[in-house]
């Protein structure tokens, strides 16, 4: 018996709004993050697994089951929304209590806190002080382990977690994001997670399905979609800075030659054919563009692109600082705030751009 | 030099920096005034007529047993009246808040529409459905239950006038959950009705106990449709129009105040008892 959840050929209409087709899985002790941007499907791709919405075709497994014609309520997935959800009417306590321990063995994952007792879970926790408070007299991190308590004490298959943090503040969303990831690995609960945020996925995903449309465009292990995004726009969903269209000059074996604006590029061929017509599409990371000023620029490495320009752009993003250089293509970098003094830069300092060929990642649209 | 005590005499002078145009004094004035004129308005009247009564008078109206009997037998059909609410209405309430389809609009706008008809017009509209020969008066008398010169006429005449504010007090309660929070509850395990009855229904709790009070208050204050379907038994307006014509304004006016401190006393504890309970805000 397979344990994990996989979502296969799940495919429903809400009004004008179609899912086509989500396909994906998530096995057990992974997290997988759901990313798009708004009105992809996120949300009603995770309703529809937690049984909110009644697809039209495909099926839905959770903990080896096929829940595809169950309600809700006996799928065995805990939901945790924004704010976390907890019931404002209830304690603490009673926001655990009213969960309903479900019968039959737990498919495969190994809990922790025994999930059947809440006292036990507000141990584990460390919220047993607050049993008696409401919800509204806990901050946003008590609140997590409440939601977390209560949704264990259900004794879940599969959690589900829609953009819970979506109303916290920089600061506290990464802390609590820290701490749900700790849990979520003690736990070894297959997790689907919801976010628009690329910074969930880079902190919490093992694997990464991008939405769009309705459809999934494009899943896999996280650093696989961070890395090779498979087009442009799921190149900018995950967060790669430098996106440029060029043409196809040159095939070899292990590299191509691309134009680029008025300058020539080398990159790592692709493992998919690149369009006939030769447009393509470059996306380079900003952490692997590299910046050194003219006069100390290191002897040539082999193959690495060194592209002479001027900066055009300046401008601080917390400690780093985001450099663009206009070297007939703009390429955006980034440095520490020490390195752009040391270097004396400036708008309009003559730099060298260096990209090695295997850092250049090369889309078809 | 100077710039150095700038500070200090900043300092010196608070009050000028407290009369900052932070909060807009001069509206909240004039709304205090324009509505002190609608508070006076509503009380004044009242204040007067209970003025007008003595503790000995008071005694002596609460001494006859007609004028006991019509209070009572108030109390006792608007208790019915707000019972027959909630048990239809709050369902309603929800079932408009939580689905969507065409024509709800026409719905909601049915419910109001007792709101908009003189109530004299919905007693002669009751009495052709509920009368002697009306669509259902005629048959449930077969049964037993006659709506003329019954309670139970009284209870339809109030139900038709004040229902609506059950409906739409519990509607806005309702539409005030969170659906989240329910669906929180389906994913812990909660079927649809444990759902409702641990989750919902205590949320929505206090714009409920709010609709079905306004709904009581309505019931008991009820004169025109409830003297056109049930003239008979009398009911406390119906009495203290009964005395007025017979015997005046004096013997009228104890009864109405002896009224109005039963109704209002009842009225305050029950709105009490309905914002009672320490029930954190709606959810966000």
């Amino acid at each position: 018996m397979s344990v994990g959840a996989s979502i296969e050929a799940l495919a429903l209409s809400l009004g004008a709004f179609r899912l086509k087709e989500i396909d994906f899985a998530v096995s057990s002790g992974e997290i997988a993050v759901i990313l798009g941007p708004n009105g992809a499907g996120k949300s009603v791709t995770l309703e529809a697994i937690a049984g909110f919405h009644r697809p039209e075709s495909g099926r839905v497994l959770i903990g080896g089951r096929d829940v595809t014609a169950f309600p809700p309520e006996r799928r065995r997935v805990g939901f945790v929304f924004q704010n976390f959800g907890l019931f404002p009417h209830l304690n603490v306590a009673q926001n655990v209590a009213i969960a309903q321990r479900r019968d039959g063995p737990v498919a495969g994952a190994k809990y922790a806190p025994p999930s059947g007792d809440p006292a036990a879970l507000l141990d584990y926790f460390g919220i047993a002080h607050l049993a008696q408070r409401s919800p509204s007299d806990l901050s946003p991190g008590e609140k997590q382990r409440v939601a977390l308590a209560r949704a264990l004490a259900a004794a879940p298959d599969l959690f589900l977690f829609d953009e819970p943090f979506s109303a916290l503040d920089a600061e506290t969303h990464e802390q609590l994001r820290e701490e749900l990831k700790a849990y979520l690995r003690a736990l070894a609960i297959p997790t689907i997670f919801v976010s628009h945020d690329r910074s969930d996925a880079l902190t919490l995903a093992d694997k990464v399905i991008v939405l769009r449309g309705g459809a999934v465009i494009q899943s896999g292990p996280a650093a696989e979609v961070f890395q090779k995004p498979a087009n442009s726009f799921i190149a900018r969903v995950v967060g790669v800075e430098n996106v440029l269209s060029g043409r196809v000059m040159e095939t070899s074996k292990d590299f191509l030659t691309v134009t680029v604006g008025d300058q020539v590029v080398r990159a790592v061929s692709p493992a998919s054919a690149t369009p006939s017509d030769g447009s393509v599409l470059l996306g380079i990371r900003a952490e692997d563009v590299e910046i050194d000023p003219v006069h100390t620029a290191p002897p040539r490495k082999a193959g690495t692109n060194r592209l002479p320009g001027r900066i055009a752009q300046l401008r601080r993003a917390g400690p780093l600082v985001g450099v663009t250089v206009d070297c007939g293509l703009r390429l955006t970098a980034y440095l520490l705030g020490s390195q752009v003094r040391k270097m004396n830069l400036e708008n309009g300092s003559p730099v060298v751009v260096e990209i090695k060929p295997e850092a250049i990642h090369v889309m078809s649209d | 030099m100077h710039a150095k005590f700038t500070p200090g005499r900043a300092a010196m002078s608070p009050w000028r920096f407290r009369a900052a145009p932070s909060r807009p004094g001069a509206l909240y004035l004039l709304c205090w005034f324009a509505g002190s004129v609608l508070i006076a308005f509503l009380v004044i009247p009242l204040i007067a007529l209970a003025l007008t009564q003595t503790w000995s008078s008071l005694a002596a109206i609460a001494r006859m047993t007609d004028v006991r009997d019509a209070i009572m037998l108030s109390i006792e059909g608007a208790f019915l009246s707000a019972l027959c609410a909630a048990l239809v209405g709050v369902p309603l309430a929800y079932a408009l808040a939580r689905t969507a389809f065409p024509g709800k609009g026409v719905i909601a706008a049915l419910i109001d529409l007792p709101l908009a008809v003189p109530h004299t017009v919905a007693g002669i509209a009751l009495l052709m459905v509920f009368g002697r020969q009306g669509t259902f008066g005629q048959p449930l008398q077969s049964i037993g239950l006659k709506f003329w010169g019954t309670i139970a006429g009284i209870v339809v005449a109030m139900l038709f006038v004040s229902a609506p504010y059950t409906v739409n007090a519990a509607r806005i309660g309702f539409e005030a959950v969170d659906p989240r929070l329910e669906k929180v509850a389906r994913s812990l395990g909660l079927g649809p009705w444990r759902t409702f009855f641990r989750i919902t229904l205590p949320l929505a709790r206090r714009s409920i106990m709010t609709g079905i009070t306004l709904t009581y208050a309505r019931s008991i204050s009820e004169f025109g449709a409830v003297i056109i379907l049930a003239y008979y038994p009398m009911t406390a307006p119906v009495k203290i129009y009964e005395l007025f014509l017979r015997f005046g304004l004096e013997q009228s006016a104890a009864a109405a105040v002896l009224l109005l401190i039963v109704s209002l006393s009842l009225f305050v504890l029950l709105r009490t008892l309905a914002q009672r309970g320490g029930q954190p805000q709606e959810s966000r």
